[in-house]
């Protein structure tokens, strides 16, 4: 964890605001353009939010966040209640949606989607890469940094309004894309959904706000061996591994609970895990918010 | 009646709401303007910090029912001006309050925030509602509410702070009292009339407090 103070609140667009957040008492933790943050609220609520500003500025954060009309108490709370000079915890960035190394992207961008696409956006077009940007929103007094990227980047960004146009052609997108491109986008489940459906699977990656509608077998009890600890623990059908290990003590950290901010990572040194999240675990880690087993025991370095 | 209890002779006299009125006196005009017939943006901000609520509702026959409500601060939420909502959670499945509003409608609530003396109070109506997008609103650690309570606002009120100042309710040194009190599992084994270890019950129940949601 880190400690930084909210410096300036901005608002950026209709219903979004960008919070300047000022490391407390040194520089602030290095990160990668793709990376987000889990921010602690003071109403004790965690909320993930993508960096946005200029990785090279090591005193402060930029994070940028859309007021959801259905909030569950956080981005309301930030629009109605946080309050400039707070002191707040911010967590190590991490980052689910690394820039991959490439001569040519496409980047495609949904409302609030934008926030990580920005300072992906900076540091292709810094290495030289032909890099484009299609961004789409309802209208553009709803779409945070339209002008900026329009002014800094000219022809390179085509703003999208789905008021007027209606929802972009996709298809034709990935007829011209030049095969070796990469394609990187965030927005809504619906976008992305629609993405997956045409672009090669090898040359995507997406970042969701919330999780994929996904299909799973039925729910079945299994066993945790924490090595470390040399305890077991039960995992019930209708519990998910981290509320068992928190109930059984260990405090195993959380934040979305949905599969989509990986702060609940856990070593998995034996069994098989059955992922269920949308970020894709890495080889020996398990998100267990969402992730279960397929296996009947499971072994964890815990 | 317990034996140690000091024997009345009769039960204390009751007295007219004129003669409480005589002994207390009539509240001056600045008091009565502080009631209000919609959330203004104080009442608002205190409920967005409130972690905890008192819920009393009363039945057909006016026999009431207070009821303690409590989750991350801002639980309830301000759906406009004239509306809150507030999440039914898994509890002892009794639904006093829910039959109480099915047969009278009136709902009263005390909101409080922990270091804070003042408390919200806010009189209304009420009603049960299972609407997604109220629900949707309610979701914590990845489970909905089930239900939720509609409150149509008639009366909000900040309740100054003599009660929890008297009370040292924030005073950590208040909390030694807890020490004075009996375990959860004795006076739960006493009540019920369990023929098990008190020490056991207090441990089942502790387990049972860990599933919140």
């Amino acid at each position: 964890m880190q400690r930084a103070v909210l410096e300036r609140v901005e608002p950026v667009a209709e219903g979004a605001v960008s919070l300047v957040l000022r490391g407390d008492g040194g520089p602030l933790a290095a990160w990668e353009p793709g990376a987000h943050v889990d921010l602690v609220l003071p109403n004790w609520l965690t909320r993930q939010y993508s960096l946005c500003g200029d990785p090279a500025d090591r005193d402060s954060y930029r994070v940028t966040v859309h007021h959801d009309p259905l909030s569950r108490g956080g981005s309301e709370y930030v629009h109605l209640y946080l309050r400039t000079g707070r002191t707040l915890e911010i967590s190590l960035p991490r980052n689910n949606f690394p820039l991959s190394p490439a001569a040519e992207y496409l980047f495609i961008a949904g409302g609030i989607g934008i926030t990580p696409i920005v300072p992906m956006l900076a540091s292709a077009v810094e290495a030289g890469a032909v890099a484009r940007l299609v961004y789409v929103g309802r209208s553009t007094a709803t779409m945070p940094f339209a002008d900026e990227l329009r002014a800094t980047y000219g022809d390179r960004v085509r703003i999208h309004t789905t008021d007027e146009h209606g929802r972009p052609d996709f298809a034709a997108l990935a007829a011209t894309l030049n095969p070796l491109a990469l394609v990187y986008c965030c927005g809504p489940a619906s976008m992305i959904d629609t993405a997956e459906a045409v672009f090669p699977p090898s040359r995507l990656r997406v970042e969701r706000f919330r999780p994929a509608a996904k299909q799973f077998a039925l729910n079945s009890a299994f066993l945790v061996d924490c090595v470390r600890s040399g305890r077991t623990v039960e995992v019930g059908a209708e519990q998910s591994v981290l509320d068992a290990l928190n109930h059984a003590g260990f405090p195993v950290p959380s934040g979305c609970r949905e599969g989509v901010c990986g702060s609940c990572e856990i070593p998995v040194v034996g069994g098989e895990p059955e992922h269920r999240d949308d970020i894709g675990a890495p080889p020996g880690r398990m998100y267990c918010c969402v992730s279960r087993a397929l296996s009947p025991r499971l072994a964890v370095d815990l | 009646m317990n034996s140690n209890d000091v024997a009345f002779k009769a039960r204390p006299r009751r007295i007219s709401h004129e003669e409480v009125r005589a002994r207390i006196g009539e509240p001056e005009d600045l008091i009565k303007s502080k009631v209000h017939d919609r959330i203004d943006r104080h009442s608002r901000r205190f409920i967005a910090h409130a972690p905890f609520l008192a819920m009393a509702t009363s039945d057909a026959t006016g026999l009431p029912d207070c009821s303690p409500r409590g989750d991350y601060p801002g639980f309830a939420k301000v759906l406009d001006e004239r509306t809150l909502a507030i999440p039914d959670r898994p509890g002892n499945q009794l639904a006093d309050s829910f039959r109480n509003l099915a047969e009278n409608d009136g709902i009263g609530l005390m909101f409080i925030v922990p270091g804070v003396r003042e408390v919200l109070r806010v009189n209304g109506r009420a009603y049960p509602t299972d609407e997604p997008d109220v629900l949707a609103r309610m979701r914590t650690e990845g489970k909905a509410a089930q239900l939720a309570i509609v409150v149509e606002v008639a009366e909000v009120f900040f309740h100054c702070g003599r009660a929890l100042i008297r009370s040292r309710l924030w005073d950590p040194a208040s909390q030694a009292l807890a020490a004075e009190l009996p375990s959860v599992g004795e006076i739960a084994a006493e009540q019920m009339g369990l023929d098990i270890d008190p020490a056991v019950v207090t441990r089942m129940l502790e387990a049972e407090y860990r599933e919140l949601y």
